[in-house]
């Protein structure tokens, strides 16, 4: 198949391992869904240490669980990328650990306290969860099939970082103060969650014209913030006076790029910011750390776990 | 099944000495399992695969539903979480030391032979609890012992796998010389261990599981290639280490984990920890 035929046929879940592809749309969608995959696996290292320090035994299993999904999000979306026949997950994980793979803006701030963990489990879940809704619609089938579960999941996440919020809205001054302290921090990586506005965006045309990506990022920013600002609001949270964004009365927004600091959003994009030294470290490091395991496994060579039980759902 | 005569009542009708040794008993099953899956969890976004890291994860949080329906019963006797875990004195932790011991950096060796261990002890005592004379007991241990197979299983597997590798087996033995002398402390009695047996709380004595645990593990482990350390099943008392934990004396590696774990707690300045999930005994209902 040409583009121009991919680009004609392009539609929800119309193309799969069975079609033969031009290397253009396959590298493309690699490249989106290995960010994707990364981004799951990433974001785990961000919310691990509040498994332990979660403050009660319900928290933690659930936040124990939740950890445990997103690595099985990353299990989903490495086989879905890896069936394009492109990368293997052995070079995406290899990648990753090494510094050349990419993920979400987010994940490259590490988390200090509790009152953080609503940042991540309810904004940048909640924000990733209206992305991947119209994933379900990615022309690549066995990608909008991997969000089939993921967005289920999702949903469960979500509520669970609302409630955490939730928790801290209702509790004490101090926890309402640290929340809002933490929105404040937080806030304006989550603007940038969905990236510098259309016109200053590389991947997107090609991305849509082949049906990859289904909305543009001003409007997942638009459907974000009219889901979002009156449910921060709700929880008592101030909405920092910086970025600017103005309300245009038909249910979109402007962001006031000028007010967001694009260089550090274009530094972590090179996975070059400080905390993306840190993030990729702990994955180098811990991976570097079990490689003696992987490499006297001889099924390993093929990606395959297939004496150990699986886990269940 | 114990005869209807010598079966306790429910939380309120227990004499004081009964009522103590049902909570020696339930302290030392619900910390093993939290503080096991507590260092279980380190492994989260660190074991060696993507599908290591969802098996252990899985196993974990059994451990620690396990943990909560143990706890739950503490509860009865008007102890609420907070008196539990989170403000709880870190040296009444009764769990035994093979929970506590922090793993070292890729340690997986470490990992699955501590499970093994572990498993293989926990089988027998929930085989000694099921028909335990206190009735709260002995109704929670069908549940647990559903879990339990998978998680022997998993240890199994890894134990084989990895004893296939010449150089992964030097790390397997190292993990045994290690922690099997902590494992011992697992058959370590408290204080009410004789009141423990007399009133059947648990069917079988510590000595006597500990001689069938022997028997399993033993010849397991040689199977595999794997030396269990000199002399423990004649002199377990020469191997077993100078810290056991379940008198209350740990090593200083659970004060850190407590620390840790009550870090938010402390941090937030909570006086409760609050409940998200259903009771477990509405749950089964």
């Amino acid at each position: 198949m040409d583009v121009e035929t991919v680009k004609e046929r392009a539609g929800p879940r119309e193309f799969s391992p069975k079609d033969d592809l031009p290397e253009e749309y396959r590298k493309a969608a690699t490249r989106m869904i290995q960010f994707h995959a990364n981004s799951e696996i990433m974001g785990a290292y961000l919310e691990r240490p509040f498994i332990r320090q979660a403050p009660s035994l319900d928290r933690k299993l659930a936040f124990s669980a939740k950890v445990q999904d997103e690595i099985g999000h990353g299990q989903l979306l490495y086989r879905a990328a890896e069936s394009l026949g492109i990368k293997s997950r052995e070079e995406m994980l290899d990648e990753l650990a090494n510094g050349e793979g990419k993920f979400l803006n987010c994940f490259h701030y590490p988390m200090e306290s509790w009152a953080e963990v609503p940042m991540i489990a309810f904004f940048v879940d909640g924000a990733a969860m209206r992305r991947q809704a119209t994933l379900k619609r990615t022309s690549w089938e066995p990608y909008a099939h991997a969000m089939d579960k993921v967005c289920f999941e999702e949903g469960f996440h979500v509520k669970h970082g609302e409630d955490v919020m939730r928790e801290l809205a209702t509790g004490s001054k101090k926890e309402q103060q640290m929340l809002q302290d933490a929105f404040e921090q937080w806030w304006p990586r989550i603007i940038q969650f969905f990236g510098p506005t259309d016109d200053q965006s590389t991947h997107h045309d090609f991305s849509a014209d082949v049906g990859l990506k289904t909305m543009t990022n001003d409007e997942l920013r638009n459907a974000f913030l009219n889901a979002y600002v009156p449910k921060a609001q709700k929880y008592g949270l101030e909405i920092p006076d910086e970025p600017r964004i103005r309300d245009n009365g038909d249910g979109t927004y402007e962001v006031v790029e000028d007010d967001l600091d694009w260089e550090e959003f274009f530094t972590i994009a090179k996975n070059d910011a400080p905390g993306s030294h840190e993030q990729i470290g702990k994955r180098s490091r811990t991976q570097e750390a079990v490689e003696w395991v992987r490499s006297g496994l001889e099924s390993w060579e093929h990606g395959e776990d297939t004496t150990a039980p699986q886990a269940a759902d | 099944m114990a005869a209807e005569s010598d079966r306790l009542g429910g939380p309120a009708e227990l004499a004081d000495d009964e009522r103590a040794a049902v909570e020696a008993l339930l302290y030392r099953l619900a910390d093993d399992e939290l503080v096991l899956a507590e260092r279980y969890t380190e492994w989260q976004v660190r074991a060696p695969t993507l599908e290591s890291d969802l098996a252990l994860a899985n196993i974990a949080q059994d451990e620690l539903g396990h943990a909560r329906l143990w706890y739950d019963l503490l509860r009865d006797f008007g102890y609420d979480e907070a008196d539990l875990i989170f403000e709880r004195d870190p040296a009444d932790f009764r769990h035994a030391s093979l929970a506590e011991l922090p793993f070292e950096d890729g340690d997986w060796a470490d990992a699955v032979v501590r499970s093994y261990l572990y498993d293989v002890a926990e089988q027998l005592r929930l085989e000694a609890l099921a028909d335990a004379s206190y009735p709260r007991i002995a109704d929670r241990v069908g549940k647990i012992q559903s879990e339990e197979a998978y998680h022997r299983e998993h240890a199994q597997n890894w134990l084989e796998r990895l004893a296939d590798d010449e150089a992964s087996l030097k790390r397997l033995q190292a993990a045994v010389d290690r922690l099997f002398p902590h494992a011992l402390a697992l058959w370590e009695p408290s204080d009410h261990e004789e009141t423990i047996e007399d009133l059947g709380l648990r069917t079988e004595s510590l000595a006597a599981m500990r001689e069938q645990w022997f028997d399993t593990v033993i010849p397991f482990l040689r199977s595999l290639g794997l030396e269990p350390p000199e002399g423990v099943r004649e002199n377990p008392e020469a191997v077993r280490p100078a810290t056991i934990g379940r008198d209350g004396d740990h090593t200083d590696d659970w004060d850190a984990l407590h620390e840790e774990m009550t870090r938010t707690y402390r941090e937030l300045g909570r006086e409760e920890a609050h409940k998200i999930m259903p009771d477990p005994d509405e749950a089964d209902a």
